[in-house]
């Protein structure tokens, strides 16, 4: 009886895994764009001067991404700079840099995190739901495998940023930012 | 002898005129046409390259609008992008594609067909294929024109990448309604030209048709009246004078050809006098203008003495040299209306217009001792004298068929009397005898 149980189980177990196979493989491919889109962003957006040879893209806190970004970004360059990869778990590890991808579930640890970005003129991005209406500035998402693109333009400005108009007619532009 | 061509053909029965108005019309026919049909080619290709140039620039425009878009997969953006191209009713179809050819979105005319459109993004995708075999970078811009729609394909690049293309494909109507403009424009152009050279070679063919006019009608002149004295004038230096110059020159040989057979006709070849036809047609009208005047007519014949014995002792090219000197002494003794001939080997024959009995006489005794006086070199330092016996015959020509061979008669019976004397004088026959 229990190894019936068991048998029931691991199929069910199996058939559940072969339903949710075309979503894992959608999400695979939405991650993959991501982690182009990370870089393309990055085309569209002038920093202030800052002699720096490097241009960094930083995770804050999990990577999502896995081996993925290092593999697309592995001996390119943005801005005209090579191309370097930080994986921070803790806001204190980031440090300077131009990108930063901020995966923080904990609201409260987010708003230290775009505080800190608009402080150092650093571009925040995260797909994280209403991240763009708390003062981040690009906030991706993907709906029905279609990117959606929010941009805070004002946060943006108070960062130092310009954004380029082709990118911000794509998107969906915050021009105020929600308390 | 020229004649006709057994072939001839109707162009060779058309008078010169209309001649060159054919030539004239077809040549500047061959001239617009060959003229209009090189226009209207570098016509269509500078208006194919100018439709071409318009639809790339529209394609460059939307290209760099739609780099965003395409770079982060914005189906709706890129759509709302495309959708601006129903402005221009001519553009067909606009296809933005990704890398990996997949369509991203697209706009479609009503105009266009189903069918159509089929075979459009077929030609896309085949490029698109040969575009993704292609190293990055390489793959460029893309023009075609084909029947009925041109097209451009546009890669879109993204940092130097290519990220995928946009196609614009729009028909050529505008193009062929230029087309079909400049080649009314220039067929009324052409006509308007064929038009005006025509009434113009119509007015100037005479510049040409005139003066061969002028010739063939002098030459219809010379061949009707004979008279080849008439000559044609022309103030022209062209060719044409030398054709009215070599038509008098012509003239002029015959004139020259006339005068040298009248001569030999009518004059002795020997001594240049008259000959005993030309003498007797002269006489004839002596006699009629002396019947008609009542006026006397001298008649003078005259043989030289002993000419036998001058040809048998000195050699007949001396007899030839004596009978020349006599002639001359014969002209210089006559008057200038009398009539000197030679009637054939020593016998000459002189008509005296008004020749009464002195006159004639008077002019008989000159001939005689203008002969006896001249001295004829026979060779060189050697000199011979000859004699002549004259009959002499004078009257008032009556009307008589036989007049002139009976006064001939006379003279030459007066002259066997001369002859009969003793020689080297003249002897006047009575007037009795004629």
């Amino acid at each position: 009886m229990r190894g019936v149980c068991v048998r029931v189980i691991v199929w069910m177990a199996c058939l559940l895994s072969l339903l949710n196979a075309p979503a894992a493989l959608a999400g695979d491919e939405e991650r993959k764009l991501e982690a182009v889109f990370i870089g393309r962003f990055a085309s569209y957006v002038e920093w202030p001067d800052r002699p720096r040879e490097r241009f960094v893209i930083t995770l804050l806190d999990d990577n999502p991404f896995g081996k993925l970004l290092d593999d697309l970004y592995l001996d390119k360059r943005i801005h005209n700079k090579p191309i370097e990869l930080r994986y921070a778990t803790r806001l204190d590890q980031v440090g300077e840099t131009d990108v930063l991808f901020i995966t923080l579930s904990r609201a409260a640890a987010r708003a230290e995190a775009i505080d800190y970005a608009q402080r150092n003129g650093i571009l925040t991005i995260s797909e994280i739901k209403g991240f763009a209406e708390s003062g981040g500035v690009i906030q991706l998402d993907f709906v029905e495998q279609k990117a959606r693109i929010k941009i805070n333009h004002a946060a943006a400005l108070r960062s130092g940023l310009r954004i380029g108009a082709p990118l911000l007619s794509i998107a969906t532009v915050l021009r105020g930012e929600r308390p | 002898m020229f004649s006709p061509t057994p072939n001839e053909s109707m162009f060779d029965r058309i008078s010169i005129r209309y001649k060159l108005i054919v030539l004239l019309g077809l040549s500047a026919a061959l001239a617009l046409f060959i003229s209009s049909a090189f226009t209207i080619y570098s016509t269509y290709l500078s208006e194919s390259r100018s439709s071409l140039r318009v639809l790339h620039q529209l394609t460059d425009v939307i290209s760099e609008n739609m780099r965003a878009a395409l770079a982060f997969s914005d189906a709706d953006s890129a759509r709302a992008m495309l959708a601006s191209l129903h402005a221009d009713p001519h553009i067909l179809l606009a296809v933005v594609s990704d890398d990996a050819g997949r369509i991203l979105a697209e706009y479609r005319s009503t105009a266009l067909d189903a069918g159509r459109e089929q075979v459009f993004k077929q030609v896309l995708r085949r490029h698109a294929g040969e575009d993704a075999g292609a190293p990055h970078g390489a793959a460029g811009v893309e023009e075609r024109i084909g029947d009925g729609f041109m097209g451009v394909l546009h890669p879109i690049f993204f940092e130097g990448k290519p990220i995928g293309s946009l196609a614009i494909v729009s028909d050529t109507q505008l193009l062929w309604a230029k087309i079909r403009e400049f080649v009314l424009m220039q067929l009324a152009s052409s006509l308007l030209t064929l038009g005006l050279l025509l009434f113009f070679s119509l007015k100037l063919q005479a510049l040409f048709t005139q003066p061969i006019m002028g010739l063939v009608n002098a030459m219809q002149a010379v061949a009707r009246t004979k008279n080849y004295r008439a000559a044609l004038a022309s103030d022209r230096r062209d060719e044409f004078r030398s054709l009215y110059d070599g038509f008098n020159a012509m003239l002029a040989e015959i004139r020259e050809r006339d005068d040298r057979l009248s001569r030999l006709a009518t004059t002795d070849a020997l001594t240049g006098l008259a000959n005993r036809r030309q003498a007797m047609e002269i006489m004839q009208a002596m006699v009629t203008r002396a019947q008609r005047k009542g006026e006397p007519l001298g008649v003078i014949m005259l043989d030289i003495d002993f000419f036998k014995q001058v040809n048998d002792r000195y050699g007949h090219p001396v007899g030839d040299r004596v009978l020349q000197e006599i002639a001359l002494v014969l002209q210089a003794s006559a008057r200038e209306y009398d009539l000197v001939a030679r009637l054939g080997g020593e016998e000459f024959l002189v008509l005296c217009e008004s020749g009464t009995q002195e006159a004639t006489v008077a002019v008989a005794e000159r001939i005689r001792q203008g002969v006896e006086c001249r001295r004829i070199e026979h060779r060189p330092g050697g000199f011979l004298s000859v004699t002549v016996s004259l009959g002499v015959y004078f009257a008032v020509p009556q009307p008589a068929e036989a007049r002139i061979e009976s006064m001939i008669k006379a003279a030459d019976e007066a002259l066997f009397q001369a002859k009969e004397a003793g020689r080297n004088r003249y002897v006047v026959a009575s007037t009795e005898r004629a």
